[in-house]
């Protein structure tokens, strides 16, 4: 079997444990989690107020998330550590010379077929990511720490999920094979 | 100095926490789009070991920091548990996880490490976003069918947290353990080293048999609160908190509703007792709940602690005594100083509120005739 150790990267379990330490630092340092979808929220309210403002004051799911601190969006904590997630990636990926520009497709997916399953992936996942309340770093890795019901609810929901639609993509063998 | 050390600074650790976020991720793989499918088709298990190997870890830090006194659990934001709506998007998440071998998370690495795959998730996810954030007053109950609470484990299944923290923490080991098994990489059952630490701390937590953490809800830690008076605040005290604009002050008046419920405290919300199971709290806030006399209130007091929510506070006697003691204020017959400066104190506070100190002293034990007093016995 070919894991991504047999790539390059680092132990899996050594580098859990070091995301662990970080978690548990900004719970310490900062009394919040890690998150990643509701930086997405945040830019998506902002967006809305920006082009028709009418549509975010009359939806209170948006308008309570439009950024109104100092530095609008890029004064919102979620939005500026996920651009810290992007450095720190391009940062160690770099340093393990791993930049590969392009599209990585997944097994002997094609181009075509790869671009569309991450545009409707993603989809997918915002729109989960909102009524699950957050997704696998502020719902999965956050509330799993801190022993939230609804955390444990997601994390073998989701992963149940995945595993039976990967499953399927497989048997139906058009989108990802190999 | 009790954690979280520097909440007001939170912005400024954002970009280094993110950075480390980045870094442990890419290190394990996971801004490989083919690194998370190949865990999906069940070939490779980093996605599980990273993710458990993180919680187990985090877990532990936060039950040890908490049960040591380090930490204040109820000023870290948790959250929401609402299932219906939780297990929907867990259905709808899962199914778009596999599809784009991607999280939210591992998008951003993935676009770090120059992956356009990456980048274009990164446009679905928003994509996604808008159209539920723009829907969410039309989906009804799978958007939200609960109030909002930060529920936890240990107060929902009426665990102590050290055992359900031990129970995740061995049994989670164990399954890193079976994960190495199934890779074929692991051949002998001996632990590793950070297992044998996070098997310990974990025995250790359920040794403990700690109920106090991490929901503030357990029956115990309530009846202490409530025997130590942590749970009232003095009306001088509030109308100090109400004039100083204290950041996150939420005052709720749990009187029902009437054509004749006449004065409010300044600022105040109304939530009828039945409505104050489902009410809304966010991280920070600082609830003063009151009635008329006091009983109505502080059973809306335990209601919200059970939920887990702490920072709640009964106004002392109600109503009546804020009457008393911050609209009509009065000296007493024989005062010293520090009486008189107490005296003058209120003085000053009615007069900010709009009473009328009087300056006709009565008997210690003396109330304002009428007003409020009446209807003491109504809660």
């Amino acid at each position: 079997m070919t894991t991504a150790r047999d790539r390059g990267y680092a132990d899996p379990i050594r580098a859990g444990v070091g995301l662990g330490l970080v978690l548990f630092g900004v719970i310490m340092l900062a009394g919040r989690g890690l998150g990643a979808s509701g930086a997405f929220a945040a830019t998506a309210a902002a967006a809305v107020d920006a082009v028709a403002p009418a549509t975010a004051s009359g939806n209170a799911y948006v308008s309570q998330r439009v950024p109104a601190g100092v530095g609008g969006l890029f004064g919102e904590w979620l939005v500026i550590e996920l651009i810290g997630v992007a450095l720190g990636a391009w940062f160690s990926a770099r340093l393990a010379n791993r930049i590969r520009p392009g599209i990585e497709a997944a097994g002997t997916e094609s181009r075509r077929s790869r671009v569309l399953a991450a545009v409707g992936g993603g989809m997918l996942m915002g729109a989960g990511a909102r009524l699950a309340r957050g997704c696998t770093s502020g719902l999965g890795l956050t509330g799993g720490a801190l022993l939230s019901t609804g955390a444990w609810l997601f994390i073998p929901v989701a992963f149940g999920t995945a595993f039976l639609v990967a499953a399927l993509r497989r048997r139906a063998g058009g989108l990802v094979s190999g | 100095m009790m954690a979280p050390w520097f909440p007001d600074l939170a912005a400024v650790a954002a970009l280094p926490v993110g950075i480390g976020f980045g870094v442990a991720l890419e290190r394990a793989g996971l801004g490989s789009a083919r690194t998370i499918a190949d865990q999906l088709r069940g070939r490779d298990f980093t996605v599980i070991k990273v993710m458990f190997a993180a919680i187990i870890t985090a877990m532990l830090g936060v039950f040890w920091a908490t049960r040591l006194g380090w930490l204040d659990l109820s000023l870290v934001a948790m959250p929401e548990t609402d299932l219906i709506p939780q297990a929907i998007g867990a259905v709808l998440f899962g199914a778009g996880f596999a599809i784009a071998s991607l999280c939210p998370g591992t998008a951003c690495v993935a676009a770090g490490a120059g992956h356009r795959d990456g980048l274009i998730t990164i446009g679905g996810l928003f994509l996604g976003t808008l159209v539920v954030m723009l829907a969410w007053p039309d989906l009804g109950a799978a958007a939200e069918n609960t109030p909002r609470t930060s529920a936890t484990l240990p107060g929902d299944l009426g665990w102590p947290a050290g055992v359900v923290v031990g129970a995740i923490a061995i049994g989670g080991v164990l399954v890193l353990g079976l994960a190495g098994r199934f890779e074929g990489r692991v051949v002998s059952w001996a632990p590793s080293r950070l297992a044998v630490v996070a098997l310990a701390l974990g025995a250790l937590a359920i040794a403990t048999r700690d109920g106090a953490q991490p929901s503030g809800g357990s029956l115990t830690s309530i009846a202490a609160d409530i025997a130590a008076e942590r749970d009232h605040v003095d009306p001088l005290d509030l109308a100090e908190w109400i004039k100083a604009a204290r950041s996150g002050l939420r005052v709720i008046d749990v009187r029902e509703r009437g054509a004749d419920s006449g004065y409010q405290i300044p600022g105040s919300e109304s939530v009828p007792l039945e409505q104050v199971p489902g009410l809304s709290v966010a991280p920070g806030d600082t609830i003063v709940l009151y009635s008329d006399g006091g009983t109505h209130a502080a059973q809306a007091w335990v209601l919200l602690r059970t939920r887990g929510i702490t920072g709640v506070y009964v106004l002392r006697d109600g109503l009546a005594a804020w009457e008393d003691e911050v609209r009509f204020p009065h000296p007493v017959i024989g005062a010293d100083s520090a009486a008189m400066a107490a005296y003058r104190r209120a003085a000053e506070l009615s007069r900010w509120f709009g009473g009328f100190p009087s300056r006709t002293p009565r008997a210690p034990n003396e109330t304002r005739p009428g007003a409020v007093r009446s209807r003491r016995n109504s809660c």
